[in-house]
């Protein structure tokens, strides 16, 4: 029992529930806002942590700077993704009516490119190198600087981020328009120009995650599908479209991983996980802080 | 003859002889390859198919593969298998009936070798496989397809066990990933710890999709074994190598399943990789297998990567005995059977000869990292350097 009390599964816990809300908010940002299933997520993540591979074997600049570049590279990305390719669904009646599946194809597509473009470029094999990897004591606990700096880093971005959706101008117009699309642009909302921005800040988180995963993980260009799955899994236990849920639901995910392994044992991670999953399912369908659809 | 004659004959004669030509030119000995280029297994498959192209560039680069006596270029005939298994039947079907490729190379992994078995049978062509390893490889009915690989878990669980005894050992906990060859070799490792007189203090499996081993390497730590077994692949590998030196585990004996031979495992532990203990079989520090060390800085110098010892270095050999069956005896598939059923071959592995569809010269070795080299420890007639218990953990 002493384990479970153990700084180290904290630590643990809490850099894993750090990823996973990074991971989970551009992608939850993108689906409230346009009802568009992002399932190129993971594959952005990989090209942030590509770039920030790259650009530590080519200068040796870490990814504490290079994260910039990621965010700007992927942003720009989601910028081209949206202006050409997603204004044009939105605002075409016939393919705007299905919207969701049709995003599903074109996100798929897109994650193909990404997957074969970087495959060759860099080749398939996995790609790593050692940054900030030593071992810092915390209490009782002994971590490496890496994880700590994802830890730091991830949780400023995620609050930074949920501040800002909840407190600014641009912010209250987002969630307006989440809430309630139509009359948002009834009251002079300017639904494209936010629509432009959240996927340039969803696209942009996905990309400072996998500069930040590139620290502690290999990047493979077929490596960021279990993070799509899992930051699917935090958004809709957290509330599809509810970036505070998404938070919750990162945290409620890496407790299970952590705690419900040491508590009983690795074998059971899945059902746990999925057990929870589907029993949060049942008694709220709409998530944990999800609004219900009346 | 007037200018005009001459300039049609002469054009006639040209033309003749460019069509009569390619029959005298050597043509191309088509072999044909269905890999993982795309999805999950793709990084892990990638060297595989390194090794199967340099192998092809360099004959090439020597006037081509000699086919009993007749110097033929190789034209690799290369799919996608997408990481899909259930595909690579149809692919190699394809090869064959289509493509109809002269010569056969094997997919990456196990379940890819498993579901082509049906379509070598059907049209009796016979394929050296590489990368699988499993006692279900026995069970396949021989004839076409043989396995090189020594690394088969019900021979590695009762050696492993003796050389954990040989170091001392009294103490095991093992952590095994639930895929089919962690969970055979946890079985075999178990049943030979039967009776061994070391103790096994906790056996635990996960799941595949695992993103943190803290939990695991914790619990442990707490029983502080005398060795540590983590049977895993790469992915979770690291997790569990990040995890051990996080903790500080300081089990003199670690055995890490896959992954520690890999270039990239060296660039992400750096000196912790030394005294870890991995599954294989090959390492170019043998200096009885002279064809080893030119081999591995070949492939460095090419793909400016150390080969993996164990994928790398099979499908490389694959290559060498597919090779020297085809110097001697041509592409007949008939007599190609027979050659590679019934010869010992020489390769970077050392002598090589097959009973049933099995390795039956290569003995089950294991080896052990040392200042970032991985040397053969095990057994002891066949090591490059001996043991070495883990030291601590570099910060």
């Amino acid at each position: 029992m002493d384990q479970i009390a153990s700084t180290q599964l904290l630590l643990s816990a809490l850099i894993l529930a750090s990823i996973y809300a990074l991971v989970a908010l551009g992608l939850n940002l993108i689906y409230g806002t346009m009802r568009l299933l992002n399932v190129a997520h993971g594959d952005l993540m990989m090209l942030g942590g590509y770039f920030s591979y790259w650009v530590f074997q080519l200068v040796g600049i870490g990814p504490l700077w290079s994260m910039f570049g990621a965010v700007l590279l992927t942003a720009i990305l989601g910028a081209a993704c949206y202006l050409s390719i997603v204004r044009y669904v939105i605002g075409n009646r016939e393919l705007a009516a299905r919207l969701e599946a049709n995003s599903l194809l074109i996100f798929f597509g897109f994650a193909i490119i990404i997957q074969n473009g970087l495959s060759m470029a860099f080749t398939s094999d996995p790609r790593s190198y050692g940054y900030l990897n030593s071992i810092l004591a915390v209490g009782d606990a002994r971590v490496e600087l890496n994880r700590l700096a994802v830890l730091g880093l991830g949780t400023v971005a995620s609050a930074g981020c949920v501040l800002f959706f909840q407190f600014s101008r641009f912010g209250l117009a987002t969630r307006a328009l989440i809430q309630q699309r139509d009359a948002a642009s009834l009251v002079g909302i300017n639904a494209d120009r936010i629509q432009l921005l959240v996927f340039c800040v969803g696209f942009g988180m996905a990309g400072l995650a996998g500069s930040l995963v590139s620290m502690t993980e290999t990047v493979t260009p077929f490596g960021g599908f279990p993070y799509t799955i899992s930051a699917f899994v935090v958004i809709i236990l957290g509330g599809l479209g509810n970036l505070g849920g998404g938070i919750l639901g990162a945290v409620l995910l890496a407790i299970i991983e952590i705690y419900g392994v040491a508590l009983t044992s690795a074998a059971y991670r899945s059902i746990l996980l999925y057990g929870v999953f589907i029993t949060v399912l049942l008694i709220r369908p709409q998530g944990l802080l999800g609004r219900s659809a009346r | 003859m007037s200018f005009r004659n001459f300039a049609l004959k002469a054009v006639l004669a040209a033309a003749a002889l460019s069509v009569a030509l390619p029959s005298y030119a050597a043509d191309p000995v088509k072999i044909g390859v269905g890999i993982a280029k795309t999805g999950p297994f793709a990084p892990a498959a990638i060297p595989t198919l390194n090794a199967y192209q340099m192998w092809a560039d360099d004959l090439n680069a020597k006037g081509g593969m000699d086919v009993a006596g007749t110097k033929r270029p190789i034209q690799l005939v290369v799919y996608d298998d997408q990481s899909d298994f259930t595909k690579e039947a149809a692919i190699y079907e394809k090869l064959i009936t289509d493509d109809k490729v002269d010569l056969l190379l094997s997919p990456y992994a196990t379940p890819f070798h498993f579901a082509i078995v049906g379509v070598l049978e059907r049209y009796k062509f016979p394929m050296v496989g590489s990368t699988a390893a499993s006692v279900q490889l026995r069970t396949i009915k021989p004839g076409n397809i043989w396995f090189p690989t020594s690394a088969i878990p019900d021979k590695m669980g009762p050696e492993l066990v003796s050389l954990m005894k040989k170091q001392g050992v009294k103490t095991v906990s093992i952590s095994t990933l639930q895929s089919p060859f962690a969970q055979e070799m946890e079985k075999y490792v178990k049943a030979a710890l039967t009776d061994s007189g070391i103790k096994l203090l906790s056996s635990q499996q996960y799941a595949m999709d695992v993103k943190d081993m803290t939990s695991i390497v914790s619990a442990i730590k707490k029983e502080q074994p005398d060795a540590v077994l983590s049977l895993s692949f790469p992915a979770d590998s690291i997790l569990f190598m990040k995890a051990a030196r996080e903790q500080g585990l300081t089990a003199p004996f670690q055995f890490v399943l896959v992954g520690p031979t890999a270039d990239f495992f060296g660039k992400i532990f750096g000196k912790n990789l030394d005294g870890v203990m991995t599954m294989g079989h090959w390492s170019p520090y043998q200096t009885k297998w002279p064809k080893g060390m030119p081999f591995f800085e070949a492939y460095s110098k090419k793909f400016n990567q150390a080969p993996d010892y164990l994928d790398v270095a099979l499908a490389y050999m694959s290559c060498e005995i597919t090779e020297a069956a085809v110097a001697k005896v041509g592409l007949d598939k008939e007599k190609l059977r027979k050659e590679i059923s019934s010869t010992t071959f020489d390769t970077i592995d050392g002598p090589v000869k097959f009973t049933g569809v099995e390795n039956s010269t290569t003995p089950t070795m294991f080896l052990q990292i040392q200042d970032g080299k991985p040397q053969i420890v095990w057994p002891p007639k066949e090591e490059t350097a001996p043991f070495q218990k883990k030291g601590p953990w570099v910060n």
